[in-house]
């Protein structure tokens, strides 16, 4: 089959997406039934069949989701609806959105990528409990309460730390 | 004017820290946080205002609440009940919010107490948590709530606020992204606007009808 000329191939965006919190590791394919979940869950089959998402790239915490041009905005609507993959809790925060993928590319090689960060204890405590860190960038601080029953991550700051 | 997510929780409630709400709210374009029982402040750059929620309270317990509360400078809100109890609790003295109508009655929130919430300046508020969160008939229920107060809301011009009900920073979303969710509900962009400006509208004292000139 030969391919099409480009005035007869679909029109096609790609939405630029950063998954949080950082470091959680999510299969390509889990995230892209998740979307198509999602979507077809907000704007039903049809709309979704227009839409087709695809996630075409992931590359550290950033996605790469692909769509029809013009339904840049209803799939993100649609993003903004997910809160697990998998049961693991996440949140999709849309980050740009380009006609190309390279352009994308080169977006995620100019954010910063936050390291593992630096703070000298490994373990701490919070509202009298111990903590391990699971992360830490910047200001932000990412705890795992100690022990086998709660292992919730808790979200904090370095000031959160520092007062206690 | 203040762009203002009118109900956090942080932790206890949460597993999110006040300070990382504020960082996170501060990404996603807020300026103001309404966090439920939490001191008022500002952390990085967002002023964070005590929230207080009462709920599962009879009018006599609201009041006496009310009263307690009164000189704190907290946003009070109050969860909707049935439509005598709303009417009542739009008529009270400091009540800032009627909040949770999306799972009220149907009949909860008339054109009668539309009418009462502008005149008070009590401001309704739209929880964005089961359009983000809920699935099938919830999401669908509060979608057609949500509707049916903008239609009275234009009639009657009372304060409209959003909030995300995040217990967490994942549940927080951008200013962009509940444009868009608010979009679902039939509200345009200067709408959505003005919903983000509620608490400051509601917290603000009205100008006085005669002003004293010396």
């Amino acid at each position: 089959m030969s391919t099409r000329p480009p005035t007869l191939r679909e029109k096609r965006r790609y939405l630029l997406v950063q998954i949080e919190p950082a470091g959680t590791i999510i299969d390509q394919k889990d995230l892209y039934y998740t979307v198509s979940d999602a979507t077809t869950s907000l704007w039903g089959d049809v709309v979704a069949a227009v839409i087709t998402s695809a996630v075409v790239a992931s590359e550290g915490q950033y996605v790469i989701i692909r769509c029809q041009r013009g339904t840049e905005q209803d799939l993100s609507i649609a993003l903004s609806t997910i809160t697990t993959c998998c049961d693991i809790p996440i949140a999709l925060r849309m980050v740009a959105a380009s006609g190309t993928i390279e352009s994308l590319r080169e977006r995620i090689r100019t954010v910063k990528t936050p390291g593992p960060g630096s703070i000298s204890p490994r373990e701490c405590t919070f509202d009298k409990k111990m903590f391990q860190i699971n992360r830490c960038d910047g200001q932000k601080v990412d705890v795992i309460e100690k022990g086998f029953k709660n292992t919730n991550r808790l979200f904090l700051t370095r000031e959160d730390m520092e007062e206690l | 004017m203040k762009i203002t997510d009118a109900c956090v929780y942080p932790y206890p409630y949460g597993d999110s820290s006040v300070r990382r709400m504020a960082l996170e709210a501060k990404a996603l374009g807020f300026d103001c946080l309404v966090a439920a029982d939490t001191p008022s402040g500002e952390f990085y750059g967002i002023e964070i205002h005590s929230g207080i929620l009462i709920r599962d309270t009879g009018v006599r317990d609201l009041i006496s609440r009310i009263k307690r509360e009164r000189n704190h400078e907290a946003v009070v809100s109050v969860q909707a009940g049935d439509n005598g109890f709303n009417r009542s609790v739009i008529n009270l003295k400091g009540v800032h919010i009627l909040r949770g109508l999306h799972s009220a009655d149907k009949n909860a929130f008339d054109h009668v107490a539309a009418k009462m919430a502008a005149d008070n300046g009590v401001a309704i508020d739209l929880d964005l948590s089961p359009l983000i969160s809920g699935r099938g008939f919830t999401r669908q229920r509060a979608m057609h709530r949500y509707r049916d107060i903008l239609v009275l809301k234009r009639r009657y011009e009372f304060p409209i606020t959003i909030s995300s009900h995040a217990r967490s920073i994942l549940e927080m979303r951008a200013v962009r992204e509940i444009t868009g969710l608010c979009s679902l509900i039939g509200m345009d962009i200067p709408d959505v606007e003005k919903a983000f400006f509620g608490v400051d509208i509601i917290t603000t004292p009205p100008n006085p009808a005669v002003k004293v000139i010396v």
